[in-house]
């Protein structure tokens, strides 16, 4: 179970810091659909991708550590499960939310965010949980 | 606009600034993130400190407003910062008027002119004397300005399940105007509630706008308490003709003969009695946009340098959006060659024949260019004010083989002088301003050559107006040889005198081309002087009637 979670940080990670990349050209060329004064919210969007995508790839690799490394210490299947989705949905949510946008708001893709954040929210108060009860 | 004042909206190096008016200097000092000014008379000493409190104008000229200790009652800074020139000079010379005109500007302007349309609904207040309560809503033309009441949209819009039923669904949102949605007069009104002439409809009105603001709300389809003055329309008949005998120069120092606007910042007034306008959807959106948001719009610094144009809106397209068929018609419609200035729809539809911020603009009455404009009310055509050196009959013979128009009477002078040439040596200082700054326009030069020029414009150098002489000089700068000639144009007349005699001068001996050869209706003999029996007879002949370009 926590090998899943460690191979698919480093994946995921791997694609996130690529995406930062992306971003970054779109910068450095001056691609208008990203850096218009119009286009500020596609910015947010696609930056809060690339900051929860890369933030959550590390969450997923420190919860496989964690079962290496604390004794007495297992990652239910739920959790497991959740955590990946979580670390799909959430950046998933923004990019898709940057693609199209309306004025100052984000596209439909945006509704996946609170789906994600739930699904972060159990997982990580359940290894909480978990890790204080162990004996 | 009108904005706080702070190191950041005033000009820069303010700190130790000293200035001297009509008899007054002015000495400015900085105190953490505030600026303060204190006046003396000439040889008196300095009085109380008095804060620099708001900013008038951002783009193109700013004006200081000064606390006076009287409530909200605001004092006028008595000196303008010209901000593509980087230097200061007195108010009144940042305008057209008279030079006798001292501080037409003065305590209480703002609160009872400026604030009219330099911020968003204001209510000036007026108690007595020269005691204003004045209140704003907000000192930028903020999103009310154009949109209307904005508390029921913000309230309303909190819940996203609304925001995404209108994304989602062509409805616009009933909680909010957006002039892009409006019919064009409607739409247009949004701009021309300020960027028009206008009057109050009665007294009971200018009181209640005085004391609550404009009724006016973006999306109605006139001004409530004011209306939009067309000198030449049949409305308001009671109301246009007090003001003629209220203020007889009102029209004059604001409009031509025919009634078109003459003075920027009111081109609805234009808009309003264009052809284009009939049709009901042309607006002032039609060719500006006031959000960056359309596609391959450029960055924020240069849309608002370059008049707040939607993309690609500085070109032919914008006449072309609706009139599809000229381009593939384009040589036999303007019969000029394809590429030349005289093919783009602005040089002949929309010429430079409005005037304010001390310079030339587009006119935004789209009109064809004729001779007889010039001839009844003085206004510089399109066909002149680029072929400077070219006679009215000149002009006039061509739109009559081109367009068949039919050739007016002319005179003497009409068939044998250039018409720049009458404009700038006998015409008013409205159209001399016109003509000086024609001058300097890079299409005009290069079709009407710039040898001839220098006469005209270091005479120009020295006239009454001070604006006249601004763009005398700005034009003169455009010329070789003179790129980098220092002139003081608000200085007094003797240093004028002797600044246009080194100018002279100078293109006499250093920049003149010896075997330049001057059109005959240029009026400039081989010695590149202007013909003395010329000059003397235009110059004689000069409009004098005072002239206040009411911008």
């Amino acid at each position: 179970m926590a090998d899943r979670n460690l191979r698919f940080g480093w994946w995921s990670l791997l694609v996130f810091l690529s995406l930062g990349a992306v971003l970054e050209a779109l910068h450095g060329f001056k691609i208008g659909w990203y850096i218009d004064v119009g286009n500020d919210t596609r910015r947010l969007m696609f930056t809060l991708a690339h900051a929860h995508g890369t933030l959550l790839a590390l969450v997923n690799i420190v919860a496989g550590l964690s079962v290496r490394i604390v004794e007495r210490f297992t990652l239910r299947s739920s959790v497991s499960f959740a955590l990946i989705w979580a670390a799909i949905l959430l950046p998933a949510g923004f990019f898709l939310g940057g693609i199209v946008i309306y004025d100052g708001d984000p596209g439909l893709g945006v509704w996946l965010v609170p789906v994600g954040a739930a699904l972060l929210f159990y997982s990580i108060a359940r290894i909480a949980f978990d890790l204080s009860r162990r004996k | 606009m009108t904005q706080v004042a702070t190191p950041q909206s005033l000009p820069p190096d303010m700190d130790g600034l000293e200035l001297a008016y009509n008899g007054r200097e002015y000495k400015a000092e900085r105190r953490g993130d505030k600026f303060f000014l204190r006046t003396r008379t000439e040889g008196g000493s300095y009085g109380e400190l008095q804060q620099v409190v708001i900013v008038t104008g951002s783009h193109n000229l700013q004006i200081l407003w000064l606390e006076t200790g009287q409530g909200r009652t605001l004092q006028q800074f008595p000196f303008g910062y010209i901000v593509a020139e980087k230097m200061w000079a007195p108010v009144n010379d940042t305008f057209l008027l008279p030079s006798n005109m001292k501080e037409y500007y003065s305590t209480g302007a703002w609160n009872g002119a400026c604030m009219d349309c330099h911020v968003t609904q204001g209510q000036s207040r007026f108690i007595s004397g020269f005691k204003w309560d004045s209140q704003v809503a907000e000192f930028g033309i903020a999103c009310e300005a154009c949109h209307s009441e904005g508390r029921e949209h913000i309230e309303r819009n909190r819940n996203p399940l609304r925001r995404f039923k209108i994304h989602l669904t062509t409805r616009s949102d009933s909680t909010v105007t957006n002039p892009a949605n409006l019919k064009g007069p409607e739409s247009g009104l949004t701009c021309g509630q300020c960027h028009s002439v206008w009057a109050f409809n009665d007294m009971t009105d200018k009181i209640d706008f005085n004391r609550h603001g404009a009724a006016f709300r973006p999306g109605a389809g006139d001004l409530s308490q004011r209306f939009v003055i067309q000198p030449n329309a049949p409305d308001h008949p009671e109301q246009k003709d007090f003001i003629r005998r209220t203020e007889p120069d009102f029209f004059h120092n604001r409009f031509w003969g025919d009634g078109m606007i003459r003075v920027t910042g009111r081109e609805f007034n234009g808009v309003q009695a264009s052809p284009c306008f009939r049709g009901g959807e042309f607006s002032c959106i039609s060719c500006h946009e006031m959000h960056l948001d359309s596609p391959g719009q450029t960055d924020a610094k240069t849309w608002a340098r370059t008049d707040q144009l939607r993309p690609k809106m500085d070109s032919d397209f914008a006449c072309l959006q609706c009139h599809k068929d000229i381009s593939s018609r384009l040589v036999a419609h303007t019969h000029h060659p394809a590429e030349s200035s005289g093919s783009r729809c602005y040089n002949c539809h929309m010429p430079r024949t409005t005037y304010g911020l001390l310079h030339a603009m587009r006119s935004h009455q789209v009109s064809s260019p004729n001779v007889q404009e010039s001839i009844a009310y003085g206004r510089p055509n399109a066909c002149n004010l680029c072929h400077l050196d070219q006679t009215l009959a000149w002009a006039a013979q061509n739109l009559h083989a081109w367009y068949n128009q039919p050739v007016p009477e002319l005179s003497e002078d009409d068939r044998m002088i250039a018409a720049a040439v009458q404009w700038i040596l006998k015409g008013d200082a409205g159209q001399r301003a016109l003509i000086a700054w024609g001058m300097g326009w890079e299409s005009a030069q290069k079709v009407a050559g710039r040898d001839w020029l220098y006469p005209y414009l270091i005479y120009t150098l020295t006239d009454s107006y001070a604006a006249v002489r601004f763009d005398a000089w700005e034009s003169l700068r455009t010329l070789p040889g003179f790129s980098d000639f220092s002139f003081i144009y608000t200085a007094p007349d003797q240093t004028l005198g002797e600044a246009a005699t080194r100018a002279y001068e100078k293109w006499l001996r250093e920049v003149r081309n010896v075997n330049a050869v001057y059109r005959q209706e240029t009026a400039i003999d081989s010695d590149g002087r202007i013909h003395r029996d010329v000059f003397q007879r235009l110059r004689s002949a000069r409009d004098e009637k005072p002239i206040f370009l009411a911008e």
